[in-house]
């Protein structure tokens, strides 16, 4: 049976005081995110920034933090409970492709362990590992709001629903 | 809150109670216990433990009472079938992942999660699935951290966000993996440890104490911290004749500062039973050579026939850390022993321009948290006076108070300001000039701040209604202290109070002021004295100031700069040896309580200022009673008149020194002289724009948290660890520097080394 996702793994964090940069189009994209909230609100503006903090550096990282925290007068702690919590926010490398298998109430009845044993079987890998070439992640995150469709997972921004073995099978085949 | 009262019907008994009351809290009052984690007392409501439910008439659902005030008639039951049957199960969820090991945790018998579970609890799990287990480890060298002990109830990031403003520790990941932590997995904040007393499980613990003994082989003693200001009550575990803890929970101790405690009060106990205290008098027979440990009968006799040679030239120096007893002791030593008037207090900052130009009331840090305006000059409270900084918070945040801070310095605590006066490094004292409304152009550019600014402080003081706080502290000239302290009294009005509150270094220094009357400068006293008698010891940069003396003798807990030059050094009894009273920075007396019996030879330093003074034949009056000692300070010092030990039992009731406030008076000397400082000023200046480290001032190694290891590593800028399960003080040296061996050793150990495999811990239970 898969194992939880290991939640330990941000203290093995090596700390540097480096702070992300990031090219003038990107500051000002940061800048329009924070006009919609008001001045003394600026922590509001913490989730669509870390959307680009992940597109700009691929994954949440540590200077990328520590500019958040700089960015938006926070805490450096505040930004890592937030991305922490969300699971579309990554705080270690991933693979070209994201395998996130929903593994809430709806999903597990309906055969999510089986999909996650056989996924995980084929890449060969944990929940929460990446594989040696760097291709696949596999998580297993909390609801993503398709119970009607279960069991399903998300790759990036795609859902792939109603899965079985052999549908999860084909779409790890056109993913190569 | 309004004093409107309504009536609340609780299990079938009505009540009246104010309006906007918590129902919790009316129920705990009214006495009818009401279980709780997350809920406390003044932090912001989080309503996630769910164990406080109570049934109320025309709700659908039991209601969690932590969060509902209560209305005009409002029917309130707060014990039933139901709500005992949600509460079981509520325990129940809270321990399917708490692992029942009390018998090896340090929170054991005084843990409000067991307490509750034998209240309220099912003792049979039916929970034996795979728990989320996770090995202890450390967050920083002070924290320990048992993860799966956690019931979530956030108390702790809460405290680090409202009482200190660090948010150093929150809530990472989501549902079931939920775990308190930090980024990065290391605590790197002021280590001020109330997650830990808040905690009411075995979650976060002390790293000092820890694995130590348990709470209830410990003796409790209520007693006043004896480092900050503020004079924290707080309560010494002792076992033995050793102190193992220092703890503020509120079962044994409810002061004014509740639960909060800061670093140093709460972990720099170590120097107490440090094995470099000195153990017994010891004489240096010829100068230049060794300190010889010999009796206290022939110490104190070689002590009086050395001191009546030297006539009334023997000057006496008190350090503000003794007890008011010491003190006063200290300065009947000087003026009937040896008739001389050369005594003085070796604390850098002299409160005297303070306490005798003081116009308004001395404030209470509860009129701090309640207060409307707050105008802080200089000072660094949030390093220095650690409670009175949570008040100001907690006043600013929970109450809405405008806060100002006057600085040349942007300290950490300006960031809640709502507005900071930046000025020019040291100019602080142009300030007062500027505030007691003698400026021109010159002040204004010396100053470095607009007159606008002071203007508009001006307003929002004009437009209070309520309190108002001024607070300084020693980094002001003596003549500043004496101008911001006389005008004060004239900002108050028919709607507003003004209230000052100094900032002082040492926990005693406020009742050295008050005990050492006619006190002359530290320097005066060594310069024209022959032969000295110093308890506690000199500043550093004051030592040299002995080397030529007749003849030195030195009170102290250890050897230190000062004892180098001493001739004879008698062992004195630390605070948690003695008994006695400190006065804080808000003027309360507070009780000193003996929880072990002094260590070695060591007696108190009153008992020994007066064997001696009993050698040189002048008699006090009290040899073996701290009791005879305080009546006779009430005897002669005004503002403790009438005080008695009885009247200073309860801590949670202070009682205030009675200072009289003097009128307005002229200050055109001051005046006079602060400008001739100002003018002195450099003509450009820039201004200091880095924020002080946190803890750069509490982290500090001195004779006293030296003794404590952790305090070298928070020193050493509390590096991180290559592995937390492994204590820092194993893989560092006490200067920081790694021990590689050691490092190595613990890098190898792993999770698995910690935790039975889960696999095995799953077959073990057999189902029921």
């Amino acid at each position: 049976m898969a194992t939880a996702v290991p939640t330990d793994f941000t203290n093995q964090v090596v700390f540097t005081e480096e702070t992300a940069t990031f090219s003038p189009e990107v500051i000002e994209e940061m800048r329009s995110h924070l006009t919609k909230y008001p001045e003394e609100r600026k922590r509001s503006a913490l989730i669509p920034l870390l959307f680009v903090i992940q597109r700009e550096r691929g994954y949440i990282d540590n200077p990328g933090v520590n500019f958040l925290a700089d960015f938006l007068d926070l805490e450096v702690t505040d930004v890592w409970e937030t991305a922490t919590f969300y699971s579309m926010f990554n705080l270690r490398p991933v693979g070209r492709h994201h395998l996130q298998i929903c593994k809430t109430l709806s999903c597990k009845i309906m055969g999510e362990p089986e999909i996650t044993e056989h996924v995980c079987n084929r890449l060969g890998i944990h929940p929460g590992e990446t594989t040696a070439d760097g291709k696949f992640t596999v998580s297993l995150v909390e609801c993503l709001g398709s119970c009607g469709t279960a069991p399903m997972m998300q790759n990036g921004f795609d859902y792939y629903e109603d899965l079985t073995v052999e549908k999860v099978d084909k779409i790890l085949d056109s993913l190569k | 809150m309004s004093t409107e009262l309504i009536k609340v019907t609780i299990n079938e008994q009505e009540f009246e109670v104010e309006k906007g009351a918590k129902l919790i809290e009316v129920c705990r009052e009214k006495g009818f216990g009401i279980p709780s984690f997350c809920y406390y007392g003044d932090l912001a409501l989080q309503a996630s433990c769910r164990m406080c439910l109570v049934r109320i008439e025309k709700m659908p659902k039991l209601q969690t009472s932590c969060t509902i005030t209560c209305t005009d008639g409002m029917i309130v039951t707060t014990q039933s079938e139901e709500i005992e049957k949600a509460q079981r199960a509520m325990s129940e969820f809270l321990l399917a992942n708490h692992p029942l090991d009390c018998p090896v945790c340090d929170r054991g018998g005084e843990c409000e999660l067991q307490e509750m579970v034998m209240d309220w609890g099912d003792l049979e799990e039916r929970f034996v699935e795979r728990k989320n287990a996770q090995p202890e480890k450390f967050l920083s060298p002070i924290v320990a951290n048992d993860p799966q002990r956690c019931i979530l109830c956030k108390r702790c990031t809460r405290v680090c966000d409202e009482w200190m403003g660090e948010e150093a520790i929150e809530a990472g990941n989501r549902g079931v993996n939920t775990v308190i932590g930090t980024y990065g997995g290391w605590l790197g904040c002021s280590q001020c440890g109330n997650c830990i007393e808040v905690c009411p499980t075995g979650t976060l613990l002390d790293g000092v104490y820890r694995h130590e003994t348990r709470p209830w082989e410990m003796d409790q003693t209520r007693t006043t911290d004896v480092y900050s200001s503020d004079g924290m009550q707080l309560s010494i575990g002792s076992r033995g004749g050793e102190v193992h803890r220092i703890v503020a929970r509120d079962r044994y101790v409810n002061g004014l500062n509740g639960e909060f405690l800061d670093v140093k009060a709460r972990f720099a106990h170590g120097f107490i039973n440090s094995k470099d205290r000195i153990k017994t008098p010891l004489i240096r027979y010829k100068k230049g050579g060794k300190l010889i440990p010999s009796t206290w009968d022939e110490a104190i006799h070689f002590v009086g026939s050395k001191l009546k040679e030297s006539g009334n030239n023997v000057g006496v120096v008190a350090s503000s850390r003794l007890t008011n007893e010491s003190i006063f002791t200290l300065k009947r030593f000087a003026t009937e022993a040896v008739n001389s008037n050369n005594y003085a207090v070796s604390d850098a900052y002299d409160l005297a321009p303070f306490f005798d130009n003081l116009s308004a009331p001395l404030c209470t840090h509860k009129e701090i948290r309640h207060a409307k305006t707050i105008l802080l000059i200089g000072g660094e409270p949030e390093e220095e006076q650690t409670f009175t900084a949570k008040q100001i918070r907690q006043a600013v945040r929970n109450g809405g108070a405008k806060f100002i801070v006057v600085h040349d310095t942007p300290i950490r605590l300006a960031a809640q300001a709502s507005q900071f006066i930046h000025v020019n490094k040291g100019s602080l004292d142009a300030f007062a000039l500027a505030f007691a409304d003698q400026s021109d152009a010159t002040i204004t550019k010396k100053l470095g701040a607009a007159q606008t600014e002071i203007d508009d402080l001006l307003k929002t003081i004009g437009e209070t209604e309520g309190d108002f706080i001024i607070m300084f502290g020693g980094d002001l000239s003596a003549e500043a202290q004496a101008v911001l302290a006389n005008v004060a009294g004239s900002f108050a009005s028919d709607t507003r109070r003004a209230l000052l509150h100094p900032l002082p270094l040492y926990n005693n220094s406020v009742g050295a002021n008050d005990m050492m009357a006619g006190k002359k400068p530290l320097e005066e006293v060594l310069r024209t004295s022959k032969a000295l008698l110093i308890a506690g010891s000199l500043p550093e940069d004051k030592t040299d100031l002995l080397a030529n003396k007749d003849f030195v003798v030195v009170q102290e807990l250890f050897e230190t700069a000062t004892t180098e030059y001493a001739d004879v050094v008698l062992p004195a009894a630390s605070f948690a040896e003695v008994d006695g009273t400190f006065t804080n920075n808000a003027g309360f007396v507070q009780r000193v309580r003996k929880a072990i019996e002094p260590i070695h030879q060591s007696k108190p330093d009153w008992v020994i200022a007066s064997m001696i003074a009993r050698e040189l034949g002048a008699d006090f009056g009290y040899n073996f009673s701290s009791t005879m000692v305080f009546k006779a300070i009430a005897d002669s010092v005004p503002a403790y008149e009438g005080l008695r030990y009885p009247l200073l039992k309860d801590e949670s009731k202070p009682v205030q020194a009675k200072y009289s406030p003097v009128a307005k008076r002229d200050l055109s000397n001051e005046f006079a002289a602060l400008r001739r400082k100002v003018e002195a000023l450099p003509e450009t200046s820039e201004k200091i724009t880095e924020t002080p480290r946190v803890g750069h001032k509490l982290h500090r190694v001195t004779t006293m948290t030296g003794k404590t290891d952790q305090f070298h590593l928070l020193a050493a800028g509390n590096p991180k660890p290559e592995n937390l399960l492994v204590s820092p003080l194993v893989q560092f040296n006490l200067d920081g520097t790694p021990r590689l061996v050691e490092m190595a050793e613990a890098a190898s150990v792993n999770v698995k080394d910690r935790i039975d495999d889960k696999e095995t811990v799953a077959s073990k239970v057999v189902l029921k």
